[in-house]
């Protein structure tokens, strides 16, 4: 594997520079606020969903990952308040072989609730998701329940390097395996989405509340890591004309929060290890996870409940495993 | 004692002799590595980071038994604080070496095979993180930093600068 990731093959493959680029030349979005029609609020009634999030299963039986996703789903359907759905962040699988995809629809499959689910990286590049789609169906979609439109996209595609490079699928698989890998480049949604996405909201009414899911954050949390949808800002563009936003992501397996304009991002923890926070100063330091106990072999990871009010607004709760969070993460917030 | 004018004169014109005689010989001196001896020592240790960094993103197949290597949970070295080392650590109820909590995490989230402490691979190891933590401060404690110290500068497979994009806000 090391090398794929020598500087000679990234020269090579080039890719990196050119998306880096592509989304520093941007051009800046504004949100255009004068648009929400707060005079006709749309009519929501109240319900909850779950989010689990990167259970990055291994290959081997009884592996601690598996454990761990186990308790994610006895913690989501042990929720007081059952939620109508789950929503699952992508990298279920960590080589996106077809067993540990099995593996992970066979854990999910005891929720309680149905699970809705978007594709992480690792999930994805072994067989450009075929596996995936097979077992947890399409890869962007939208919904309507209970007066609120909800929004999955695949973030996690980057153009083709791998036919030119000569690369086998194991080899472009074993690319994205690093969170720094510098081979694959920047990634995000394409073209394909935001045309659809242009579509699929045109006709909605300003106030309809809006949950988009992304397996990576919709602003530019630390590209280094790939913490970004590279496309993100034409995304939120495309979103705002509504008057709120709800935005969750895993792949940083964290808690972060960010808030640009209309939008409310957050960031959702893994059950299978808690990344790390970058090295930048967070917007909303509060928000941070504590450092987690190595010892603790669940500590920093979880799942979060989210109730959505008449209002239209969502409480947010984080469910972790262990005493890994700040009380107000806990005990929730509004968005 | 007390000094007259003339005294203190006599002492002060021997020392002002000495210092002048320390200056023109700091000024002759040899540095204590040549150019060349510092450029092969650091090729050395760059070589010793980049075999650490090959382990850290598992080359090393025995240092796991369920394919997690060091950089699933730290990628460039985050959260590692090296420099914090030794410290106390509550899995070990004493204080321990940084080479010590290297090795725990090989047999314990990764469940592989401890490394010889002293071996050159473990070394590797060490050489990679303290190499991306240069100049961090030193803190201690459960809550200490969880972030990652340096970009990497240069290391096989890294980028040399950070993408720079930071925040939309």
């Amino acid at each position: 594997m090391a090398e794929l990731h020598d500087a000679d093959r990234r020269d090579f493959l080039g890719l990196a520079g050119k998306a880096g680029l592509t989304t520093m030349f941007a051009q800046a979005v504004g949100v255009n606020l004068g648009l929400v029609d707060v005079a006709h609020a749309a009519k929501v009634t109240p319900f909850r969903f779950a989010i689990i999030a990167d259970p990055h299963l291994y290959s081997p039986k009884d592996h601690v990952f598996d454990k761990h996703l186990e308790d994610a789903v006895a913690k989501v359907n042990g929720l007081a308040n059952a939620p109508d759905f789950v929503f699952v962040m992508g990298d279920v699988s960590h080589h996106g072989e077809l067993d540990q995809l099995e593996k992970g629809k066979r854990i999910l499959g005891k929720l309680k609730a149905p699970i809705r689910s978007i594709p992480g990286e690792h999930d994805w590049y072994l067989d450009m998701g075929e596996g995936w789609k097979k077992n947890f169906g399409d890869e962007f979609w939208s919904f309507d329940h209970k007066g609120v439109h909800f929004i999955g996209l695949n973030s996690i595609l980057v153009p083709d390097f791998w036919t030119k490079a000569g690369l086998t699928p194991q080899q472009r698989r074993d690319c994205f395996m690093p969170l720094n890998s510098p081979v694959p480049g920047l990634w995000g949604t394409d073209a394909r989405q935001r045309e659809w996405l242009k579509k699929d909201v045109a006709k909605l009414p300003t106030n309809t509340p809006i949950v988009i899911f992304t397996h990576s954050p919709l602003w530019d949390y630390y590209p280094r890591w790939n913490f970004q949808v590279s496309d993100s800002k034409e995304i939120r563009q495309i979103l705002s004309k509504f008057s709120n936003v709800m935005a969750f992501h895993g792949h940083v397996h964290h808690t972060v929060y960010n808030k640009i304009g209309n939008l409310t991002s957050l960031g959702t923890m893994s059950t299978s290890w808690p990344w790390p926070y970058p090295p930048i100063k967070l917007p909303h330091p509060e928000y941070q996870q504590f450092r987690a106990d190595p010892s603790v072999t669940t500590d920093g990871m979880g799942a979060a409940s989210i109730g959505i009010g008449a209002d239209g607004r969502g409480m947010v709760q984080y469910l972790p495993f262990e005493d890994s969070l700040p009380q107000r993460l806990t005990d929730g917030f509004k968005i | 004692m007390k000094f007259t004018n003339r005294s203190l004169r006599v002492v002060a014109v021997p020392l002002t002799a000495v210092a002048a005689l320390l200056v023109a010989a700091s000024a002759v001196a040899r540095k204590p590595f040549t150019a060349e001896e510092q450029k092969a020592m650091d090729e050395k240790l760059t070589a010793a980071a980049k075999r650490g960094y090959d382990m850290w993103y598992g080359a090393r197949a025995d240092m796991a038994n369920n394919g997690l290597a060091c950089a699933n949970c730290h990628p460039d070295a985050a959260a590692t604080n090296p420099q914090t080392f030794p410290k106390f650590m509550p899995q070990f109820d004493r204080v321990v070496a940084y080479r010590e909590m290297v090795n725990w995490c090989i047999e314990n989230p990764q469940g592989g095979k401890a490394l010889d402490a002293n071996s050159a691979d473990m070394i590797a190891l060490e050489a990679y993180s303290f190499y991306l933590h240069k100049g961090i401060p030193i803190e201690t404690g459960l809550q200490t930093r969880q972030t990652a110290g340096n970009t990497p500068k240069s290391a096989r497979g890294l980028n040399v600068k950070g993408t720079g994009i930071g925040f939309d806000k």
